[in-house]
């Protein structure tokens, strides 16, 4: 019965950093420069997951392989008075739309929401299991 | 006259049901914990099949002898051991709803862990009374 | 070595009635008869709710609540029959140490 907390936790670690991933898109959105200052507008990023926990070797659970950044196109307003104006007075913004992130974040609660469902499950029949011998 | 002990009653054929039902929910678990996760195909075992190699291996103990060993045939999906046993689980669904390769469905693969759950809990509740009522012969005490 | 009573002898010759007693009717069944009977009963209802239990499992059918039921009543029974057991024993036991 480990095994099965293991992946059930495993998973909601994964949704977790989903949704940290989202929020952290949501609070970039509007964000026009780096760390140091130069223009490089925010990309949004993505989380890849894939099957098996890397933690504990097996091959349930899952995890975030990887967290992509989007290489979509960045989205353009016009803004002729920004110091970040291209030629034709366009300003490129992050690729973050906050519609996507809304969904992004509830998908990845009910995902949260049924593990936890799943960890109950589990508990329970553990006691229920137990209580064969007492 | 110990194997009488371990093989009486309803007690092997219960032990199987909670086996099979305790592997199942990590099965399940494991289904649901890649709810999300691109290309990955839903498995389950085939509880009905279960069911009627349960049903069979029933059958052939009553035509040997009541409380004789429960000898139940190991099937593509199910592997019987001694102290246990593994489920090959195939991938289920002819759905692809998504394109990424994954087919959800939430509220049915819920359903699925709450009523394996009962089944576990149910066969885990007899299990204990038949033993609980040997354990009262024995030490001829309610 | 007189006999009276007429005690001596094969124990499956039955006993004279003793005086004043010779007008009492036969006794019913008898206890070991009506305990037999007991033990019958206790073994069907174990017996119907090992086949109810095995059918739940293999899915010949699905009603939790009867099986439950009748397992219930059955471990009662047995209870019950484990009891007078026990009651009969200590009888017996009592009645073995009485010095005659």
């Amino acid at each position: 019965m480990y095994g099965a907390l293991d992946t059930s936790t495993s998973a909601l670690v994964a949704q977790r950093t989903r949704l940290e991933i989202s929020a952290a898109n949501i609070a970039n959105a509007q964000a026009l420069t780096n760390a140091a200052g130069e223009y490089e507008p925010y990309r949004r990023r993505f989380p890849v997951f894939a099957a098996g926990d890397p933690a504990t070797g097996s091959p349930n659970g899952v995890h975030v392989a990887s967290i992509e950044i989007d290489q979509g196109p960045l989205v353009p307003r016009l803004e002729p008075g920004s110091p970040y104006a291209d030629a034709d007075g366009y300003v490129k913004y992050p690729n973050v739309n906050s519609v996507i992130e809304n969904m992004n974040s509830l998908e990845a609660s009910r995902a949260y929401e049924a593990n936890i469902a799943a960890i109950e499950a589990t508990k329970s029949m553990m006691s229920v299991a137990l209580q064969i011998l007492a | 006259m110990i194997d009488d002990i371990a093989n009486a009653d309803t007690i092997p054929v219960l032990e199987r049901l909670v086996q099979f039902a305790g592997q199942r929910h990590r099965l399940i678990v494991n289904n649901i914990a890649n709810f999300d996760t691109p290309g990955y195909r839903p498995v389950d075992v085939s509880v009905e099949s279960f069911r009627n190699q349960l049903g069979e291996a029933i059958d052939d103990r009553r035509g040997r002898r009541p409380d004789g060993k429960l000898n139940p045939i190991d099937s593509e999906q199910v592997e019987f051991l001694d102290d246990g046993m593994v489920l090959h689980a195939d991938p289920i669904g002819e759905n692809i709803l998504f394109h990424d390769g994954n087919d959800r469905d939430l509220e049915r693969t819920m359903q699925d862990l709450v009523e394996n759950f009962m089944t576990f809990r149910t066969a885990a509740e007899l299990l204990r009374s038949r033993m609980d009522i040997i354990n009262s012969a024995i030490a001829e005490r309610i | 070595m007189t006999d009276p009573l007429g005690l001596i002898g094969s124990i499956d010759r039955q006993l004279p009635p003793l005086p004043g007693m010779a007008g009492r009717p036969q006794d019913g069944p008898g206890f070991k008869q009506a305990l037999n009977e007991q033990i019958a009963k206790v073994n069907e209802l174990q017996r119907d709710a090992r086949e109810a239990i095995e059918d739940l499992a293999s899915g010949r059918r699905n009603d939790i609540e009867s099986v439950l039921i009748a397992t219930q009543k059955a471990d009662t029974a047995f209870k019950l029959l484990l009891q007078v057991r026990n009651k009969v024993v200590d009888a017996y036991d009592e009645v073995k140490q009485m010095r005659v």
